[in-house]
């Protein structure tokens, strides 16, 4: 990769690789960070491949810092280069949700903690959609607890767009269910404790959660007919 | 004083308060006359100097690909902290004014002697960087950057001034 073009910035570690981007550790004036790159994918035309991940760093940005002003803790936002297609973000210390719950189906659930994770995912879950935001990619693996302070912070905003239908806040947390289904259920049922938190969180809450009901018989996908 | 590194280059960073010569030196700046060329930012707005480094970096960035929005590297960073496209307004609210007191002077390179004459430059008291955080004037930054109560509770003044000089192209 080619590492900016003044060539000043300093050592990156690759941390994930995934079918969009390269995350890596570096540091950004003094503070240890994240580095998020959206590559270029060779099979796309050269002209549409660029506008798409431009398009799509931007709209990542934008999203994380909506979040933070509906209230909703996301790391927070050093740099945007559109040149080099990556974004340079807070490292937040701490264990994903994901972590936390796989050692509550080893080792025996804590109860007290396992709520308070509960709670605040829902919480912000309402936070973001009653502010017409979808995330978009609920998965206990982009959610992380910050050490020290257990505060629950959302990451990974590439899915994310802007929306108020209740069809897709109820896609997002179905999402979220099927997550936890298949991860977690070995932890009991911490989807009721969520959507418990969630009611109390939005406002809209009622038609969400019915439409929840019909997206659950359905699956994620509307059926396509023609 | 104190100097920063932001990715090899140096950044100084001098504070001053009750400072009596504002007209004077925004007259120098206008005129382009001003030796050596250094960034005045209305200090009021900066709870930190976190923001400050960040607007920075952003600013080499443009010039290393010589993208500057405006004429100089130094308007380029009284630019990029306002977080706003606007570019006279950003020089009016983060700029100074004739009325300014408070301002906190920026250049990027290390020569102690050039600090030294804008030390001269400027009649006011240096005060050390660490005064940032009591003297900031939190409900203009919020006025300024739109930040409202639901953030604050999740995030410092300086992070979400972070967040808005990030995202400024963005959007």
């Amino acid at each position: 990769m080619e590492i900016k073009a003044d060539g000043k910035e300093g050592s990156l570690i690759l941390l994930k690789q995934g079918a969009e981007a390269r995350v890596f550790e570096s540091t950004f004036v003094g503070r240890k960070s994240i580095v998020k790159e959206r590559f270029s994918k060779k099979y796309r035309h050269p002209s549409l491949d660029s506008k798409l991940t431009l398009r799509r760093l931007n709209a990542e940005a934008r999203c994380m810092t909506k979040a933070r002003r509906l209230g909703v803790c996301t790391p927070v936002l050093y740099a945007v280069d559109p040149v080099l297609h990556t974004l340079i973000f807070e490292y937040v210390e701490g264990p994903s949700v994901k972590d936390v719950f796989l050692e509550f189906g080893s080792n025996g659930v804590v109860e007290e903690r396992m709520d308070h994770i509960a709670v605040q995912i829902g919480d912000a879950i309402g936070k973001l959609h009653d502010g017409g935001l979808i995330h978009g990619d609920l998965t206990t693996s982009n959610m992380l607890i910050r050490d020290n302070t257990n505060q629950l912070v959302l990451i990974d905003f590439g899915l994310s767009f802007t929306s108020t239908l209740p069809e897709d806040k109820a896609v997002d947390l179905y999402v979220l269910e099927r997550a936890l289904l298949s991860m977690h259920s070995s932890c009991g049922n911490v989807m009721d404790r969520i959507l418990a938190a969630y009611r109390k969180s939005s406002k809209q809450w009622s038609s969400t959660l019915n439409k929840l009901a019909q997206v659950r018989q359905r699956g994620r996908k509307r059926t396509m007919i023609g | 004083m104190k100097v920063c590194d932001i990715d090899g280059t140096p950044l100084s960073l001098a504070l001053f308060t009750d400072v009596t010569n504002a007209k004077e030196l925004l007259d120098l700046m206008q005129a382009g006359t001003l030796e050596p060329e250094v960034a005045f930012l209305n200090a009021s707005l900066i709870p930190e100097v976190f923001p400050v480094l960040a607007a920075a970096h952003k600013t080499l960035l443009a010039k290393s690909r010589d993208s500057l929005t405006t004429r100089t590297l130094h308007s380029e960073l009284v630019y990029n902290y306002s977080g706003s496209k606007h570019i006279t307004e950003s020089f009016k609210k983060c700029g100074i004014s004739e009325s300014s007191t408070y301002i906190l002077v920026a250049r990027f390179g290390t020569s102690v002697d050039e600090m030294k004459a804008v030390e001269k430059l400027i009649n006011g008291k240096e005060i050390d960087l660490e005064e940032l955080v009591v003297r900031a004037n939190q409900a203009q930054i919020q006025k300024h950057y739109k930040i409202t109560g639901p953030e604050l509770g999740i995030s410092s003044l300086a992070d979400a001034i972070v967040c808005r000089i990030a995202a400024r192209d963005a959007l």
